[in-house]
């Protein structure tokens, strides 16, 4: 080979097609199952119920309507989304919290016992059953007998301690809250996993150094461990979000949405294969969308600065 | 060496990009079920005439050993078995290979529909016949036979002039459940009028008998046994013509007719007086549940408001019970023509062992095999005289005799309507206000009848 004068050799140096080889693969499959999918979404909110006219078509006169964005209209301002929208907030506040709180809680107490992995094994458990599995577990759990007989755990023990039994399921003041306890009992394990991780990351010099120093335990996890594992924190706290405004599983199985406890993704899926209301169903598909893309892109901006430190 | 290197991964990405649009590339159409072009404008059974005569009339209608057929329905276990021995002779004489697919998931067949690859053949409800109103087979083009179906099982599979869809089984709706050895012994006698079962009804409240069971429970078909009950009453006490002009859009959901229909019901469905725990008991109650509990020893009520599939879940749930003697049904008194549901057939395609498969269901052979079979009833007058089941034989007769069959409104309306109605029982029973239940409900039974 005959020696050249560049600085590189040209084996080294990159056409300006390659990068772009090696990123088809992926845009060619993106652009498939994502973007086209997303685009055709879009078209069909946009459109009547079963996609031979725009939206408008189904505009009644002498009734409010929003032209082309008449589905819109439906998902953001008829009554059962309002509901929707109301108890995802509800799911959000309360999941969010308890999964984060509960998780934080265990992946600390934990951390100090020597049956460590069996406990932090049995809260991970959850996570391994199908939230269809664990909508039917938690069914039988809230169980309300009409009769005298209660085979439902919470109700049998209300009657025991003498107590009336509570349809759990179907009284609008605790329903939302019920399922929501099935959603934590699911999740904490895995907000427990990550969040010890980031606590096993906290230095032992430093944490022995404050102990040394006199801080009490309480300060010694407030003011070095919080901080510490904050950025993980926030990272779980974002992804659960995105995981609780697409929740679907355990209200479909366990009430179907009816009762008052309705959310924005079962109401798309009833829209689309109870009713075959597609547009409809694309137009609740699409708000679903635009709700999430600000807790992914805060997600993936933490993500990055984490990754930056790294 | 250093050609290698640098040619591998661009190799390597190029056979990638190859296996990826391979994968991504529509794959060749695949002709659903070969028509062969020959046989395609043969319908009438003159052109099979070796066939046609033999195996009880069994005409074949062209099809041939190995043509295949694809179904789709909601049927199995026991169901599926029963249907396999009505299409025993037809797939003995014909040689049609049968290919079909258990689900009752109804997103499935609308995949199937909107991809284009429909089943041959589907039973399923009315609303899919409008659903589905472009791409569906007419009936009379694929030799069915209308003289053997009464006009009200004809007019609901009629869509826009074109008779796209008919019942091949059914069942009544419009019918009460009981324990004559309990009626016996505590002295009730089965009602002959509307006025008598309300005083029934008073009577049992009397006697701290609970007279009703109910259970709305039913996943995210929660209601439907509801608005079941709630037609029932608008066939007492409005008639039949009401509940069509309701499907046709005629009469508003929110109508008074419809609003006493409901007080009526949920006057039973709401005081534990009338019903096993009032309210809470209704709507957490599971709708087998609900039948099981008049059975029970002691029975929790008197008497549940179910379709004739009730009678298989009593004898299923307690084998030990004799029909007639331990439970038996009666006609809702006072109702004028009957509410049913049924299973609708719709074909997708024209295909000789499609018309083979329509020719022969709507045959009298075919509806006598139906009967004989014992899979609920038939509407295709050819059953009548065959059932063997006594209670079969019972809702048969009724069927056989009935001025009109109303089929469920929810059901029939599209458009969500049915979802909305089981939403307005539902939240109605748990303690809204009726006239806003109503009104949703109407809401949406305007968008989807209006054109």
């Amino acid at each position: 080979m005959a020696a050249k004068t560049e600085q590189v050799p040209k084996i080294m140096q990159q056409g300006r097609l390659t990068p772009w080889l090696y990123l088809l693969p992926a845009l060619v499959v993106m652009t498939t199952f994502i973007v086209y999918p997303g685009l055709n979404t879009l078209y069909l909110s946009l459109r009547n119920i079963d996609d031979t006219a725009w939206a408008s078509a189904a505009c009644i006169t002498g009734q409010p309507c929003w032209g082309i964005f008449e589905n819109f209209r439906y998902a953001l301002t008829s009554e059962i989304m309002q509901t929707a929208f109301l108890n995802n907030l509800k799911w959000i506040l309360l999941m969010v919290s308890g999964t984060v709180f509960l998780g934080l809680l265990i992946a600390t107490l934990a951390d100090r016992v020597r049956y460590e992995s069996a406990a932090k094994a049995i809260i991970f458990m959850p996570m391994a059953i199908s939230f269809v599995g664990a909508g039917v577990i938690w069914k039988f759990v809230y169980d309300y007998g009409s009769g005298q007989v209660q085979i439902g755990l919470l109700n049998a023990l209300l009657v025991a301690l003498g107590g009336p039994p509570v349809s759990w399921l179907t009284e609008p003041q605790v329903n939302t809250v019920a399922l929501i306890v099935v959603g934590v009992w699911i999740w904490t394990g895995f907000c427990m996993t990550i969040l010890a991780a980031a606590l096993k990351g906290v230095p032992a010099d430093i944490l022995e150094a404050a102990r040394t120093d006199g801080a009490t335990e309480w300060q010694v996890f407030r003011q070095i461990t919080v901080p510490h594992i904050m950025p993980t924190v926030t990272v779980v706290v974002t992804t659960m979000v995105i995981n609780v405004l697409k929740i679907f599983d355990i209200v479909y199985v366990m009430t179907g949405g009816n009762y008052g406890t309705e959310v924005i993704a079962n109401r798309m899926y009833i829209e689309m294969y109870t009713s075959f209301q597609t547009g409809r169903a694309a137009a609740i598909a699409v708000v679903l969308i635009v709700v999430i893309i600000p807790a992914m892109v805060y997600n993936i901006s933490r993500l990055r600065e984490q990754e930056a430190i790294r | 060496m250093l050609d290698r290197k640098s040619i591998a991964p661009v190799v390597v990405s190029l056979l990638l990009i190859g296996l990826v649009a391979v994968a991504c590339a529509p794959a060749p159409t695949p002709a659903p079920t070969p028509v062969p072009p020959t046989q395609a404008p043969a319908p009438q059974p003159t052109t099979a005439p070796t066939a046609a005569p033999a195996a009880g009339g069994i005409d074949c209608a062209g099809a041939k050993k190995g043509d295949t057929l694809s179904m789709l329905y909601q049927w199995s276990g026991q169901e599926e078995a029963r249907l396999n021995e009505i299409l025993k002779p037809l797939v003995d004489q014909c040689g049609i290979v049968l290919k079909p697919e258990s689900t009752r998931d109804q997103a499935l067949l609308d995949t199937k529909v909107k991809a284009g690859t429909p089943p041959d053949i589907a039973f399923w409800n009315t609303a899919q016949l409008v659903q589905y109103k472009d791409k569906l087979v007419p009936m009379d083009t694929l030799g069915a036979n209308r003289g053997n179906y009464a006009d009200f099982f004809v007019t609901p599979g009629t869509v826009d002039g074109k008779w796209l869809g008919l019942p091949v089984k059914a069942d009544i709706k419009t019918i009460i459940w009981y324990d004559p050895a309990v009626f016996k012994a505590k002295g009730y006698t089965v009602p002959k009028t509307w006025d008598e079962l309300n005083a029934l009804v008073e009577k049992m409240a009397a006697n701290k008998d609970v007279p009703w069971s109910m259970g709305l429970e039913s996943g995210d078909a929660t209601g439907w046994t509801g608005s079941d009950f709630i037609q029932d009453i608008l066939l007492v006490t409005k008639g039949p013509q009401y509940v069509l002009d309701i499907i046709s859009g005629k009469v508003p959901y929110n109508d008074a007719g419809v609003k006493q229909a409901y007080e009526i019901y949920g006057k039973w469905a709401k005081d534990p007086k009338y019903t096993v725990g009032g309210a809470k008991g209704t709507l957490s109650t599971a709708f087998l549940d609900a039948i099981y509990k008049v059975y029970s020893d002691p029975p929790e009520a008197m008497m549940v408001k179910q379709s004739g599939f009730a009678g298989g879940e009593v004898a299923k749930k307690y084998p030990s019970l004799k029909y007639g003697t331990d439970y038996d049904f009666f006609a809702i008194p006072g109702a004028q023509g009957l509410q049913g549901g049924a299973d609708w057939m719709m074909a997708f395609k024209d295909t000789p062992a499609v018309r083979a498969l329509v020719t022969y269901l709507t045959s009298t052979t075919g509806g006598a095999n139906w009967a004989k079979a014992g899979f609920d009833l038939s509407p295709n007058k050819g059953a009548a005289g065959n059932y063997q089941d006594p209670a079969l034989i019972k809702k048969g007769e009724a069927l056989a005799n009935t001025k009109g069959f109303t089929p469920d409104i929810g059901d029939t309306i599209p458009g969500g309507f049915g979802k909305a109605e089981w939403t307005a029982i539902v939240d109605y029973v748990n303690g809204k206000d009726l006239d806003a239940a109503l009104a949703a409900a109407a809401k949406v039974q305007k968008e989807a009848t209006t054109k």
